[in-house]
């Protein structure tokens, strides 16, 4: 494809057979060619998009369309070093205030400046009762936002709260600028659809369900970002479909990809796999106040109890690697680097912790799980193996997984398969599954001593100290077992053999990924 | 009132009452299925309080029935409401609006290819009963009744697809934008539901025409002298078409259960990828109007097969 010569989607399918040989062929993809005119990424495995307003974003398909329109202060780099993006630089005045100095010559889409105003505005709005953002709670901790002028911003928490740096990075947090002058007076009711934002590209058109068609934001102050005019974004429900599309060449970047075609597709020259290890955790979660699971010993057996590589392989088809702890590895400064012994099988210690214990072989559990897909299979493995070890009788039971999540928010389960995706921080991991008052406690568990390292790993903001805080709280919680630590998935991206450029994020990036892909 | 008339009046509204019931039993096993729409539009950032607060924005907390009641009031006065948990505040009707086309396209390209491969196999089938040709169109037709479509549909992507690179793999463009674009994009998932679909009409119209060919009037018409072509238009093929144009309304249903898999497949952004969707998401209401506008096609061509046959048979409206 010359650059003369712009294809897209439409064009592609309308010339048919001939144009899409053709456009296979790599004479077309002329080599001197630095940029391209319509990328085509298909968002896979999920069509629902209910709103593009940073503040309301909750769905994962949401967030990869919001990171390509908006900006944060911060981002993450591709090794999760949190590094500034509308900000300049940072530094931390004191314990409770970190003062951002911004850059010059940032505009929206429609070209008005961005100035330290508006990011007071963003997190004010974060913070108001009336947004009703479901990211409220992250922002709780600010005390005060001070802009001593246009390009600085001094955000004040009233305690030292480490964790809002993450939170100011251009992920699932919601602290995406937006534009105050568009929002002062109410959020217009066409911001979920049509959203003002700094980032590399805007909305040009949006089909509710069926596909979105970004276009460059000219402005952009970073120079030669992004490096497509277009982008046109189908949802794709089916990630098989997903598949399809992309070795038919009607797509040339997708989301995700199926776990078990991944082998294939490596072997296959007509498309090109990246993988990274993904930052998220999938676990047994155990009800630590109701029987059997209230007693620690029997928790321990049942961590004991079964093979966490064979899950990996059974369920992702190799594609993941076994916990060692509820951080995943990708956060590498905090995660438990040496596997811990509960977290491995060992089927004398199981039946040790077992006799120990005031259950025995014979106990009934059920395990919750949902779907008909891998969450499915996984509390399959998992029950099948325990009650082959242990000889209890656990069952699985099958629901949806809005049914699960409101049954564990009731405490009413005894087990469950369970898992976190794209939490960035390691404080929403460990203090939020760990701490007595942790929001994603559904275990009900609780100790003093690992609640007050994590209240003190918010409190440092030193990246190795605080990452050594978490290890030591970890490591104390991981020999009560509240929770089965068992796998980290892969995160995928399948790309059309000419694209260059795409860099993964463990968080599966997407959005503001695109703004550096070429030849597509 | 002429009896034709008092026999369609009465069709239409028995038609009316079915949607109705239609309707009612959608919305209550919706209400009675595990889920919240509130759970997927908060997703990991539910509370008990944000649910609650979206339920009450959303008139969720009110009495079933009185949902349901101002759902039909809408429904009524042409107000589908706006989308809960797949597109939230979108106005259904604008959401229809852009897919019942594709729909509606590829339903009708999929009964087009039904209908004209059923016709010449079955006719080739029942005229050269017993030989080869009637065998390989018989053997056809079981094939084609025993494949499931959404494999079929993954084996045409492979095939036509992927390996001749005849056909795009996914995505489908609108009939509105380029009729031979769509035409093109649109033929493999109109022949994925078109071919258990054309096995049945085949099967049917072969039945049909056999047990014709053998009647006493066709004889009669033979020993007048009418030549075969003759007898065959007027005296088998006329008699033969009622039980054929019977079986192709009721497969309508069946098209539309093939719609909803295919669509996703193919990437076809119509009704039954939406409906889909909503169910997954619990967006009643969006589920609600795409089960009114199933209903009304299907209801809509069973009266239009009425009406044909009482053409056809004008003994039949009396």
């Amino acid at each position: 494809m010359t650059k003369t010569h712009k294809m897209n989607r439409r064009s592609i399918l309308k010339s048919g057979a001939a144009a899409t040989t053709l456009a296979m062929l790599p004479m077309w993809a002329g080599r001197a060619e630095a940029a391209c005119g319509t990328l085509r990424a298909g968002i896979t495995g999920y069509n629902v998009i209910n709103t593009l307003d940073p503040a309301q974003m909750t769905l994962i398909p949401e967030a990869y369309v919001v990171w390509g329109m908006f900006n944060c202060l911060l981002k993450f780099d591709e090794d999760m070093n949190i590094v500034p993006d509308l900000a300049e630089s940072y530094e931390s005045v004191s314990p409770t205030v970190l003062r951002f100095k911004l850059r010059e010559g940032v505009k929206f889409h429609d070209g008005e400046p961005m100035t330290s105003a508006d990011v007071k505005f963003t997190l004010e709005r974060l913070k108001d009762d009336a947004t009703a953002s479901p990211h409220q709670s992250k922002f709780a901790p600010i005390s005060e936002i001070r802009t001593p002028d246009d390009l600085t911003v001094e955000i004040e928490t009233s305690e030292p709260f480490a964790p809002m740096l993450s939170y100011l990075t251009n992920t699932r947090t919601g602290s995406q600028i937006v534009p105050m002058h568009l929002l002062k007076d109410g959020t217009p009711e066409d911001f979920a659809t049509n959203p003002v934002g700094t980032g590399p590209f805007k909305l040009a058109e949006y089909q509710p369900g069926a596909s979105l068609t970004l276009t460059a934001h000219t402005e952009y102050f970073e120079e030669g970002l992004p490096k497509v005019d277009t982008v046109e974004i189908p949802l794709i429900a089916e990630e098989s479909a997903g598949v399809t599309a992309l070795l038919g060449g009607s797509v040339d970047v997708t989301s995700t990809a199926p776990f078990a075609d991944i082998p294939d597709l490596e072997q296959d020259d007509r498309v090109q796999v990246l993988k990274a290890p993904g930052a998220n955790t999938r676990f047994v979660s155990l009800n630590n106040a109701v029987a059997p699971f209230d007693d620690v010993h029997f928790r321990r057996a049942c961590s004991l109890a079964f093979d966490r590589q064979a899950m990996v392989d059974v369920v992702l088809f190799g594609e993941g690697r076994v916990a060692s702890g509820i951080i995943p590895n990708s956060i590498t400064w905090a995660a438990t680097q040496e596997q811990p012994m509960e977290i491995g099988m060992n089927p004398e210690e199981a039946l040790k912790e077992l006799e120990m214990s005031k259950y025995g072989a014979g106990t009934d559990a059920t395990v919750l799980t949902w779907g008909s897909g891998w969450w499915k299979r996984f509390a399959e493995v998992y029950v099948l193996q325990v009650n082959q070890v242990l000889g209890v009788n656990f069952k699985v039971e099958v629901s949806d997984s809005g049914t699960v999540y409101q049954r564990k928010q009731a405490g009413d389960f005894q087990a469950s398969i369970w898992g976190w995706l794209g939490l960035i921080d390691p404080d929403e991991y460990a203090y939020e599954i760990y701490h007595t008052n942790g929001s994603r406690n559904y275990e009900n568990y609780s100790n003093a001593k690992v609640d007050a390292l994590l209240e003190e790993a918010r409190r440092t903001v030193a990246l190795d100290t605080r990452g050594a805080l978490y290890r030591e709280a970890e490591a104390l919680a991981i020999k009560e077992c509240p929770v089965l630590p068992c796998f980290e998935s892969n995160v995928h991206n399948l790309l059309a053999p000419k694209v260059q450029g795409f860099v993964q994020r463990p968080y599966s990036g997407f959005g503001a990924q695109l703004a550096e892909v070429k030849d597509c | 009132m002429s009896a034709g008339l008092k026999y369609f009046l009465t069709r239409l509204g028995g038609s009316l009452i079915t949607m109705l019931v239609g309707t009612l039993v959608v919305f209550f096993v919706m209400k009675a299925a595990p889920g919240d729409p509130a759970l997927v539009v908060l997703g990991d950032f539910a509370t008990p309080e944000t649910i609650a607060q979206f339920n009450a924005d959303r008139g969720l907390d009110a009495p079933l029935m009185v949902q349901y009641i101002d759902w039909l009031v809408g429904i009524i006065r042409f107000d589908f409401g706006t989308s809960l948990s797949v597109s939230a505040g979108e106005d259904i009707g604008s959401l229809l609006a852009f897919r019942l086309p594709n729909t509606v396209f590829i339903g009708l390209y999929a009964m087009t290819i039904a209908v004209t491969l059923s016709l010449v196999l079955g006719t080739l089938a029942a005229t050269n009963r017993g030989n080869i040709v009637d065998t390989g169109a018989t053997s056809l037709a079981v094939l084609g009744v025993s494949m499931p479509d959404f494999w079929f549909g993954y084996m045409l992507i492979l095939g036509l697809s992927l390996g001749l690179g005849l056909f795009p793999s996914y995505g489908f463009i609108q009939p509105s934008e380029s009729l031979l674009g769509a035409l093109h994009s649109g033929f493999l998932p109109a022949l994925a539901i078109a071919a258990p679909m054309a096995a049945v009409f085949t099967r049917t119209l072969r039945t049909a025409l056999i047990e014709n060919l053998d009647r006493e009037h066709v004889m009669v018409a033979k020993s007048l002298g009418h030549s075969g072509r003759f007898r065959f238009l007027h005296h088998v093929f006329r008699n033969s078409v009622i039980p054929y144009i019977v079986v192709v309304g009721l497969q309508i249903r069946y098209l539309l259960g093939g719609v909803v898999i295919i669509e996703r497949i193919f990437g076809v952004n119509g009704v039954g990828s939406l409906m889909v969707e909503a169910a997954f998401a619990r967006d009643y209401f969006v589920v609600q109007a795409c089960a009114v506008v199933f209903l009304a096609i299907v209801l809509g061509v069973n009266y239009v097969v009425d009406l044909i046959c009482a053409a056809l048979d004008p003994r039949r409206a009396r």
